[in-house]
């Protein structure tokens, strides 16, 4: 027997490992407990799950109906005062070298009138560059948008085509039209631009009559202020100070982001009143955690005491509470996570035939699994655990083995 | 046989309040235990034998006194050193076995080893050697539950013998078996003394084992007096504990 002799002198603790292991082994060794336990996680994080899957999603929805096409970096800079503060060039330039700007846009916007064949008809002219088009997606249904070098092109959107009684998107292109915009008031040159236009694209967007031209136009009309400044921020981050040194020149900044802001804040609240009604459930869940652990250790105060009488220590008795409540919960949100996520997408597999059916061609979603909902559910869930098995594993670890093993 | 001393224990006194009574269980115990020899600690119930076990084994720290084993007090270890100075120098078997239900036998016997950092391949590499040496080799996947008293107890002594330790100590080991397996085990004690150069401390109530000790240790209400093997302290113990078996069994009639 001399291989046993093994020289155990070197001191080290029970590794981790075994001691997952012998949680392992005694939660698999009460399946019907575990598992009820389990179910009372599952149905816990599922719920709340589920709902703020629901309310994320929701806000997702309402968020991209209301910015559209636009993006969050980008800025409209307007005037205060029109009169003592211009939007021209010069001011223009000096907002353009401004650090931390991807790309500006300036853009003449006139009411004007639209005559083909025989029918007019009144809608808003705008005079645009194609950086405009970058930030505004125009959502072309037909033909194009305009180039760099166009003169005498025109877009117009579907409200338009409409107005002049055509229906036929594609019988437009190629046509002309006779386009009138008064320019009194504007300090320009010209008293109007009147001119005709090549119909070039169609686009599906915007409620009223719109029509873009080359703001080309408007520059040769000798209009000397712009009706609006846009721009891109590079990046997000860099947004905020950006609008800053805008508004340090004098000028007035708005952006979709504040938009955004208001949305989040509305749904911070209404998410806020789904993850109470889901923490009745996780409440629940806690008990049901609370109460199979607290069974476990009065049952094995006789095993943990044999244990520290066998040379473990009184801590790892602590962790292997701690390691069966990470379990439960780690396994428990898993599941709940997923049942929850399986259940959402089948209800967005449900609401878009639905929508189909009703002539909604976009496809969206109800309920939405954003990682950082999957990972901080379960870490969350984890936390929770952390906190039930508190008790339980302190008094695991003040277990005196002579007392538990006493003979009765 | 070597004449190393391997418990020392000197001037040991247990004492616990009782309400506000002061019970003394151990008074001022002095003894030592040499290496590699046969330790019988006999007496009657409730005369302090569990208490003396629970010092020696690292578990209760005495009133005063000090318990040496191989030289170091051991109550002079840190929380820690004392749980792995158990796991790696102590084997313990107990009359009732206590078992971690959920594990199988050789998960059981591998405990000791696994207390001592050893993974679990390893570990059972190592219980699986000893539960053969106990005859129980094929009784390895099975919950240890479900085996008969002997078995159990037989495991009980893989499950000590498994990190090799310097001492076992079995608290009356064969008081819930019958005659048959109750040598059994005292058999293999007497192997492990031999075999392992284990150092043996058992607890009995049984008369018929005292002849086997090198050693014998009587203690009763609290006071141990050391008697070495030979045939007339023996002889003597014999007849005092058969005197008061006697005195027992007129109580019990009355």
């Amino acid at each position: 027997m001399s291989q046993l002799a093994v020289g155990h002198k070197k001191y080290r603790s029970i590794p981790n490992k075994v001691l997952l292991y012998i949680s392992w082994r005694n939660l698999t060794s009460k399946k019907l407990r575990s598992g009820l336990t389990l179910l009372g996680i599952v149905i816990g994080v599922g719920a709340i799950y589920f709902l703020l899957s629901f309310g994320i999603g929701l806000r997702d929805i309402v968020t991209k109906e209301v910015l559209g096409s636009q993006s969050v970096r980008a800025v409209d800079v307007s005037t205060p005062n029109s009169q003592i503060l211009k939007l021209n060039n010069d001011t223009t330039q000096k907002i353009n070298q401004l650090p931390h700007i991807q790309e500006l846009s300036t853009s003449f916007t006139y009411p004007g009138s639209l005559v083909y064949s025989n029918s007019e008809t009144e809608g808003i002219v705008y005079g645009i560059d194609t950086a405009y088009q970058d930030m505004t997606s125009l959502n072309l249904s037909q033909g194009r948008l305009l180039n760099k070098n166009d003169v005498n092109t025109i877009v117009i959107n579907v409200s338009t085509l409409k107005a002049i009684g055509v229906t036929n998107q594609k019988s437009i292109i190629g046509k002309t039209l006779q386009l009138r915009v008064p320019l009194a008031n504007s300090g320009a040159k010209q008293k109007s631009i009147q001119k005709n236009f090549t119909v070039v694209g169609v686009i599906d967007s915007g409620a009223g009559s719109e029509v873009f031209i080359p703001k080309f136009n408007f520059e040769a009309a000798g209009v000397p202020v712009y009706s609006s400044v846009k721009l891109l921020a590079d990046n997000t981050k860099n947004l905020p100070n950006l609008r800053k040194q805008i508004e340090s020149l004098g000028f007035q900044t708005t952006s979709p982001i504040d938009t955004v802001d208001q949305i989040n804040q509305i749904f911070k609240f209404f998410n806020l009143i789904l993850l109470g009604f889901g923490m009745i459930g996780m409440i629940v869940a806690v008990l049901g955690m609370f109460n199979t652990l607290t069974i476990s250790l009065l049952e094995r105060t006789k095993e943990i005491g044999l244990m520290i009488a066998l040379g473990s220590r009184p801590k790892d008795m602590r962790k292997l509470f701690i390691f069966e409540a990470v379990l439960l919960s780690i396994i428990g949100a898993i599941i709940g996570i997923f049942a929850a996520s399986a259940l959402g997408m089948v209800i967005n597999i449900l609401m878009n035939i639905f929508a189909r059916s009703r002539g909604v061609t976009d496809r969206f979603d109800l309920f939405v699994d954003p990682i950082w909902l999957i990972f901080g559910m379960i870490g969350f869930m984890v936390l929770v655990g952390l906190l039930v098995v508190y008790f339980p594993a302190r008094r695991a670890q003040r277990i005196n083995p002579i007392d538990a093993l006493r003979r009765e | 046989m070597a004449d190393k001393t391997m418990i020392e224990i000197s001037n040991v006194t247990q004492s616990f309040l009782a309400g506000d009574e002061t019970i003394q269980v151990i008074r001022r115990a002095d003894f030592s235990i040499k290496d590699n020899s046969f330790n019988i600690i006999y007496g009657p119930s409730g005369s302090g034998k569990s208490t003396l076990l629970n010092i020696i084994s690292g578990l209760q720290r005495p009133t005063s006194g000090t318990v040496k084993v191989e030289g170091r007090d051991i109550y002079t270890y840190r929380p820690d050193e004392l749980a792995n100075f158990r796991a790696n120098r102590i084997g313990i078997v107990y009359q009732t076995n206590y078992w971690v239900s959920s594990l199988n036998t050789l998960e059981n016997v591998a405990l000791p080893l696994n207390f001592l950092g050893y993974s679990r391949p390893t570990a059972e590499k190592l219980a699986k050697q000893t539960l053969e040496r106990v005859g129980m080799g094929a009784y390895a996947k099975k919950s240890p539950l479900l085996l008969s008293g002997g078995e159990q107890q037989r495991i009980a002594m893989a499950r000590a013998l498994a990190s090799t330790p310097l001492f076992i100590i079995a608290d009356e080991p064969t008081g819930n078996l019958d005659a048959a397996n109750g040598d059994k085990i005292i058999e293999l004690l007497q192997s492990c003394q031999k075999d392992f150069h284990c150092t043996i401390v058992l607890v009995t109530h049984n008369i018929e084992y005292l002849p086997l000790g090198d050693a014998i240790l009587h203690i009763e209400d609290g006071k141990v007096v050391q008697s070495s093997g030979d045939t007339v302290a023996t002889t003597d113990q014999l007849l005092a504990e058969l005197k008061t078996r006697l005195d027992q069994m007129k109580r019990v009639k009355k």
